[in-house]
């Protein structure tokens, strides 16, 4: 049983890096649908470097700096261009999607390494996560900083007209958002399930997209709905644990998308949305012409 | 961006100059192709060849071009999908899943008729009628039901369709694999066969759905040219708040559009599964079709919501996407080139987005132009 949990929170950290990237990129006022494509890639990269070099080091290091660029990339588009963002996070997916189909396929496999080593019986990227919540949190809601990067997801203008530079911030966040995202497709392929197949996220990306409008925009929500994720996820992959026997596994890896449904729609009520999602960041997905 | 005494400005557009947009989509598709001849430099294959041999496969061969056009039809369905719901704003990325429960439901017909003995045999033109309204029925249910949810709580249709993607995925798999209802009877990880009575009529090759697909672009394009409902969903799509405003009702637009590219996701569904010569099952690696759809996503964004226009795109995608995986095999490629095509048209469709939005303009800079005046009037 511990053993699942702990697999489970091992499984919830993918979730929780992506998703926590795209928070904070969010509450910048930037949305970026790609997140799937940005963790893809990222974890594309850094499964071929570490198998080219047998170090996880410079594994992760590429997973961060291509979900990095993958980032910047999308910032261009979205703030400098001041594009559609779902025009371009959905360009960034189909990309990534049809690229690491090709680049990957030759690596299609097991890494062959030893594995990453547990700490307490636990993943230590699940503590790094507890650290990553702590530390956005801390930054979003008790800092000067972090008030820029709210404020520019709230109201642009009077932001800039505050003084802070709304382009930079967003651009910053995008970048982070992105670090985060090759941080979690890294995670994705060099520990939790170190076999490179392709398109091997299937939704993991499109959840965690869904987990931050879960959230209502807050890394301790987030991290929560995270790990409640995480242990579905995994008892969707064996259910015989739990219920052994009972319908076909096939079945069950559908039931975490199922739950998806009905708590998106939940969450979108105006019931909800008066009583509870105040929290949306005002200038969402809108670009911002300065001045 | 200044540039010595000019300035470099993206200024938005106003109205698109005639010929435009046809310009830009084949730029968009021409800059793809030519990105994907490093694809080739990094297999160490010559890329002139691998060019040749896409496109004599594709389009000259006669059996690669009967192929090519089979594919065809399932990329318009595809397209046919994806643009009905972004002509009024909205992103049906749930192709893959209203696809498959289209050849689901296609194949429930000779499993309900005859009771799970699926190899008695049948022999009816209004069977494979039959077959084809319930996919698009299935289809359009599929869709529908993100299009409720959108309609009726403005729920973020992107994530609802995806999660649709992952349910039907798995539904499929259930339905043919580890003893599934639909599991062919030497249970090799597949549907059972389509009985010859139901396959889809051809001629030369050619299934009967490539009519319906031709109908169908000019019925779309003539609704939303010409009739009020077309009009509607296309105001919606432009400016929401204005369509607003001018009185129309977003609600069931949202529903309209979801059903209508649904339905044409459903009929595709039909298409790949029971009239394509050589499959008439639901193969083990049906993930591929699901995969496939996303060229029909691309080319309804690069014929810019036009349907007629998005025929030769989706032509053409249909050819470079079957020769390149013919390309692989001649020339020992690594898997995926069509994937990764795929992966650059649409990083080429977003750098061309721009383009019509927006346009690049020199112009000399305010100082340069403007002479300083005399606060004064000049003493007459």
């Amino acid at each position: 049983m511990w053993e699942l949990l702990a697999r489970s929170l091992e499984a919830s950290t993918i979730f929780l890096f992506a998703a926590l990237g795209e928070l904070v990129n969010q509450r910048s006022g930037v949305l970026n649908v790609g997140l799937e494509g940005l963790m893809l890639f990222g974890g594309t990269a850094a499964f071929i470097t570490t198998q080219a070099t047998g170090s996880y080091p410079l594994g992760f290091l590429a997973g961060l700096a291509v979900g990095g660029l993958l980032g910047l990339a999308h910032g261009f588009f979205s703030i400098s261009l001041r594009g559609d963002q779902v025009v371009s996070g959905m360009g960034l997916w189909i990309l990534s999607f049809g690229l690491t189909t090709y680049l990957g396929s030759p690596y299609t496999g097991p890494l062959g390494l030893s594995r990453i080593p547990a700490v307490f019986g636990l993943s230590p990227f699940f503590l790094l996560g507890v650290v990553l919540v702590t530390a956005v949190w801390l930054v979003l809601f008790r800092t000067a900083p972090g008030l820029a990067v709210r404020s520019a997801g709230e109201n642009p203008a009077a932001a800039e007209a505050s003084g802070i530079p709304v382009g930079g911030i967003r651009y910053l966040c995008v970048v982070f958002g992105g670090v985060l995202a090759g941080l979690s497709g890294a995670t994705y392929t060099l520990s939790y399930n170190p076999v490179w197949n392709y398109n091997f996220l299937m939704g993991w990306g499109f959840v965690s997209l869904a987990l931050v409008f879960f959230s209502m925009w807050n890394p301790w929500i987030l991290l929560a709905g995270a790990s409640l994720f995480g242990i579905m996820w995994q008892l969707s992959l064996s259910p015989e644990l739990v219920l052994p026997g009972v319908l076909s596994r096939y079945v069950w890896r559908m039931v975490p998308f199922a739950i998806t449904i009905p708590i998106l729609t939940l969450i979108s009520t105006s019931w909800f949305r008066t009583r509870w999602g105040l929290t949306k960041p005002e200038a969402l997905g809108r670009p911002y012409a300065k001045g | 961006m200044r540039l010595g005494r000019h300035e470099l400005t993206l200024e938005p557009r106003q109205a698109l100059p005639p010929g435009y947009t046809v310009l830009i989509a084949a730029g968009a598709i021409v800059v793809a192709l030519a990105l994907s001849s490093f694809l080739f430099v990094s297999a160490d294959a010559s890329v002139l060849g691998a060019y040749r041999s896409i496109f004599a496969y594709a389009f000259l061969n006669p059996l690669g071009l009967t192929a090519t056009l089979q594919r065809a039809i399932y990329l318009l369905f595809c397209t046919f999908a994806f643009l009905v719901p972004l002509r009024a704003g909205l992103w049906n990325i749930g192709l893959p899943g209203q696809v498959f429960a289209g050849a689901l439901a296609a194949f429930a017909v000779p499993f309900a008729l005859r009771g799970g003995d699926t190899q008695a045999s049948f022999a009816s033109g209004g069977l494979i009628i039959l077959m084809v309204v319930a996919a698009a029925a299935a289809g359009a249910a599929v869709g529908g039901f993100a299009g409720v949810l959108r309609a009726r709580f403005q729920v973020n249709e992107i994530l609802v369709t995806m999660m649709l993607n992952s349910i039907m995925f798995w539904l499929v798999a259930y339905m043919i694999k580890e003893g599934g209802p639909f599991m062919s009877p030497t249970g090799e990880g597949e549907s059972f066969a389509l009985p010859p009575g139901l396959r889809a009529p051809l001629w030369r090759g050619i299934p009967f759905t490539a009519l319906l697909v031709v109908a169908a672009a000019v019925l779309l394009d003539l609704l939303f040219a010409k009739t009020a409902l077309g009009y509607r969903i296309r105001a919606l799509g432009e400016n929401p708040a204005a369509a607003r405003y001018g009185g129309i009702i977003p609600v069931m637009l949202s529903l309209i559009v979801f059903v209508l590219g649904g339905a044409f996701a459903g009929v595709a569904g039909y298409h790949a599964f029971t009239a394509i010569p050589g499959v008439y099952k639901i193969a083990g690696n049906y993930g591929f079709y699901g995969d496939l759809a996303f060229y029909g996503l691309i080319s309804a964004l690069i014929a810019r919501g036009s349907a007629l226009g998005a025929v030769p795109i989706a032509v053409l995608f249909a050819g470079l996407s079957l020769g390149a995986r013919f390309a692989q095999g001649a020339l020992h490629l690594p898997f995926g080139v069509d994937y990764a095509l795929l992966g650059l048209l649409m990083m080429t469709f977003v750098g061309s987005h721009v383009l019509y939005t927006f346009r690049f303009a020199l112009r000399r800079t305010t100082a340069e132009v403007l002479r300083p005046v005399a606060p004064e009037l000049p003493e007459a």
